[in-house]
């Protein structure tokens, strides 16, 4: 395997893993603090259970996100440090941003999490809001700095060397807000679908109704939320990167050549040979429409573009059409959702929780997609039409050996943390509030 | 603006040496204790450590992130070279925080907790020697410095700077101040009639740091280490050096009287004699490589980028600050005693 190979595997393989424990770090302190606000509020004893077993998780995967995150800070410059050199400097901001939030979480954690019965009850519920204010926090300053990545600004690139720097419009630069909504937006749903299909299966298996059923519904209204709101957040994006990224478009639908009236290829397989896309169904003039509001306007293809400078093309699409099928699938459960309040009945059916444990997976799946789409789909770029991934890469040879190095370790954390997370879910079962 | 940013830069790696260092140190003494210490040392350091242990490992971020905003060159420098002994250090580090969370927050305590015990401890000790070495390694003057990294063997451009005994010197010498503190901090934390056994360990850890102290400059005077050279005709770090090892004496004193404010307070102030020493004798030249000292001061980012910074860290310190220091207020004035009341176990 080709040093620059490796090193992009291992890089994608982390971050896969770290996008799971940081978007649960996130979102799960929300969940957490609704159930502990009821508790307040009702005094019902099984809020209180359901809160103390949440937190649990909150804390696992708080540390999980923590030392993977810990790990890809140092990834960064270990693999790509010629990137680093140069980026470092210039998208400092949001990192630096990040990491005084991350602090906040973890000093807002160590509070919540020791502080029952010992802190004023309010505050301590405070607590809990801060730890979930500053994880999103810290998630959008993330996703600022790569929206950099896609949208360098804020510096003067002149012979090779970047100068004028301005850190600040840097962080602000013109990706950042679409990628921190839609990603917003994507961590709630994955995260809610998560929660809500493993309390569901508990509720299919008639194990603590009562409990599993409260904790589906915190769940799934922060995920059903989401997942409604997401399309709109989607179209934002995809006329975004129409005018910023026109070859990233191509490829998510592997537009090959420019025309107007362009139609929308949903699903296919695409042969790179002959630039065709067989077995889609094609929607006459929606690209162009979706792409700029307008049904007959231009939309570049491919062959617009230099050969050296096409992302992998299948792998953009493929990914891309997954997104966006499970993105719409997600939308429709989330309007399921919200008629079933009405519907009582339903909630006796057990084909009901069935189908809340089959999607529970599809938001994770979707969001990696996502992240497939926009990383895949800006090489061969590290800094747009600034830096080549290949450029980056460290000189030390022998990446393959710390790729599959990282490959055992996180296979194993993975294994060993689902095992964790299930024995908290026996010993909840087992336990009388 | 400039000396702002240092200012944190050297401040994180303080309270991370400190936070952090007592912290791998707890690890360290658990693994050098009898079984039955064992036992009550885990206990022991689930109480102190639990609501600050993330606290205290966020602090090597924060360094990391100030020195590739700050100084790309020499974080560009180190990430190559060091590539491989930080490689490890991440490792441990996932091991450890994660063998941390496991054997304290795991639902069921059954036979797994062993194997979470023996992960916790034996990265407890990996870590920081690789952490030492990873600093060692910057001042040995064996880093190459080169256009072309790709002209030299893996062997000089890869291991050549931390794998030798000098380097590994500094990681074991960083190891034994980890346990240094955390014996001192444990002292306080103890429950009553166990203090004993941490008064010995810090006694003895503080032998082991003196020893491999003296043994790493000595080692270092005879190869005619750069560094070493600097820092033994440097009056100022003789002084700190001196002055770290003379506050042995009042630490001992409060350690006998029981007074767990002081004994810390000296402690930590050892160590920062010690750093300020180390830091001191050739600032602003932090990096010594084979061709010569890599200043820092000339080395740093755009003063746009330094002054952004320095005013984020400020803004970041002033909302951090007060908000960890009652975090370690409040848990040292509520004592967590029993697992019965504790809503994680």
């Amino acid at each position: 395997m080709e040093n620059l190979d490796a090193a992009r595997l291992q890089m994608a393989f982390t971050l896969i893993f770290h996008i799971v424990f940081a978007c649960i770090g996130m979102v799960m302190p929300f969940f957490m603090v609704v159930s502990h606000y009821k508790w307040l509020k009702t005094r019902n004893q099984v809020y209180l259970t359901l809160t103390k077993a949440w937190q649990k998780g909150v804390a696992i995967f708080f540390v999980t996100g923590a030392v993977s995150g810990t790990a890809l800070s140092f990834e960064l410059g270990l693999l790509w440090p010629e990137f680093m050199k140069h980026a470092g400097p210039i998208i400092g901001m949001p990192f630096s941003l990040e990491g005084a939030a991350f602090f906040v979480e973890a000093i807002a954690l160590g509070f919540y999490l020791y502080g029952w019965n010992k802190l004023p009850e309010k505050f301590h519920w405070v607590t809990g809001i801060i730890i979930g204010l500053s994880g999103v926090a810290s998630g959008i300053l993330v996703v600022a700095a790569n929206g950099w990545m896609n949208a360098p600004t804020g510096f003067d690139y002149i012979d090779g060397k970047f100068t004028n720097i301005d850190p600040v419009q840097a962080m602000l630069n013109p990706a950042w807000f679409t990628q921190a909504l839609h990603m917003t937006l994507a961590a709630f749903t994955a995260t809610g679908f998560a929660v809500a299909g493993i309390h569901a299966y508990q509720v299919y298996k008639k194990r603590k109704i009562e409990l599993h059923t409260k904790a589906f519904k915190i769940a799934l209204t922060f995920a059903a939320v989401a997942a409604i709101l997401q399309p709109i957040s989607g179209d934002i994006s995809a006329k975004d990167i129409a005018e910023r990224q026109p070859v990233k478009l191509a490829a998510m639908e592997a537009h090959y050549h420019t025309e107007k009236g362009a139609p929308l290829y949903v699903g296919g397989i695409v042969n790179e040979e002959t630039q065709e896309v067989s077995y889609k169904i094609a929607l006459p003039g929606m690209l162009s429409f979706l792409a700029f509001g307008d049904f007959d306007a231009e939309v570049k293809g491919l062959n617009d573009f230099p050969e050296d400078e096409r992302p992998n093309v299948p792998m953009v699409h493929y990914a891309f059409q997954i997104m966006v099928g499970i993105g719409s699938l997600l939308f429709l459960v989330g309007i399921l959702y919200f008629v079933s309040l009405k519907k009582k009945k339903w909630l006796n059916n057990n084909k009901y929780w069935l189908l809340f444990v089959l999607v529970a997976p599809l938001g994770f799946i979707a969001l990696e997609a996502g992240w497939i789409v926009t990383e895949v789909g800006r090489q061969p770029w590290i800094i747009h039409k600034i830096m080549r991934t290949k450029d980056a890469v460290t000189p030390m040879p022998g990446i393959v050996v710390s790729f599959y190095t990282y490959i055992v370790v996180y296979l194993t954390l993975s294994v060993a943390v689902t095992w964790l997370m299930l024995r908290q879910i026996k010993v909840l079962n087992h336990s009388n509030h | 603006m400039l000396y702002v940013v240092l200012f944190f830069l050297a401040f994180s790696l303080y309270l991370y040496v400190v936070l952090g260092g007592a912290d791998y140190g707890a690890g360290i003494v658990e693994l050098f204790s009898s079984e039955e210490n064992q036992k009550i040392t885990k206990k022991t350091i689930y109480r102190v450590m639990g609501p600050v242990w993330e606290a205290n490992h966020i602090w090597v971020i924060i360094l990391i992130v100030i020195l590739w905003i700050a100084f790309p060159e020499y974080y560009n420098i180190m990430v190559i070279s060091l590539h491989i002994p930080l490689t490890i250090v991440l490792l441990g580090v996932t091991l450890r925080g994660v063998a941390f969370v496991f054997r304290h927050y795991d639902a069921v305590i059954d036979k797994s907790q062993k194997l979470y015990d023996q992960m916790f401890k034996v990265s407890s000790l990996i870590t920081p020697i690789f952490l030492g070495i990873v600093f060692g390694a910057l001042i040995s003057g064996n880093i190459k410095i080169t256009d072309d990294i790709s002209t030299l063997t893996f062997y000089d451009a890869f291991i050549a700077p931390w794998f030798n005994a000098f380097s590994i010197l500094v990681g074991l010498f960083f190891a034994a101040l980890c346990a240094f503190l955390s014996s001192v901090l444990l002292i306080g934390e103890s429950e009553s009639g166990k203090e004993n056994i941490y008064i010995r360990k810090s006694a003895i850890a503080a032998i082991v740091v003196f020893v491999v102290g003296f043994v790493t400059l000595g080692y270092g005077y005879l190869i005619d280490n750069v560094f070493i050279n600097g820092f033994v005709s440097n009056p100022f770090a003789l002084i700190c050096v001196t002055l770290s090892a003379v506050l042995l004496i009042p630490l001992w004193k409060m350690i006998r009287k029981g007074n767990k404010v002081w004994s810390r307070s000296f402690a930590g102030l050892q160590v920062f004699f010690i750093l300020l020493a180390a830091l001191g004798a050739h600032f602003p030249d932090i990096i010594i490589t084979t061709n010569g000292s890599i200043n820092l001061l000339e080395n740093s980012a755009p003063e746009s980028v330094i002054k952004v910074l320095g005013i984020s860290l400020i803004i970041g310190g002033a909302v951090i600050l007060p908000g960890l220091f009652h975090l370690l207020k409040s848990f040292k004035m509520i004592k967590i005693l029993d697992r019965d009341n504790n809503p994680l176990i």
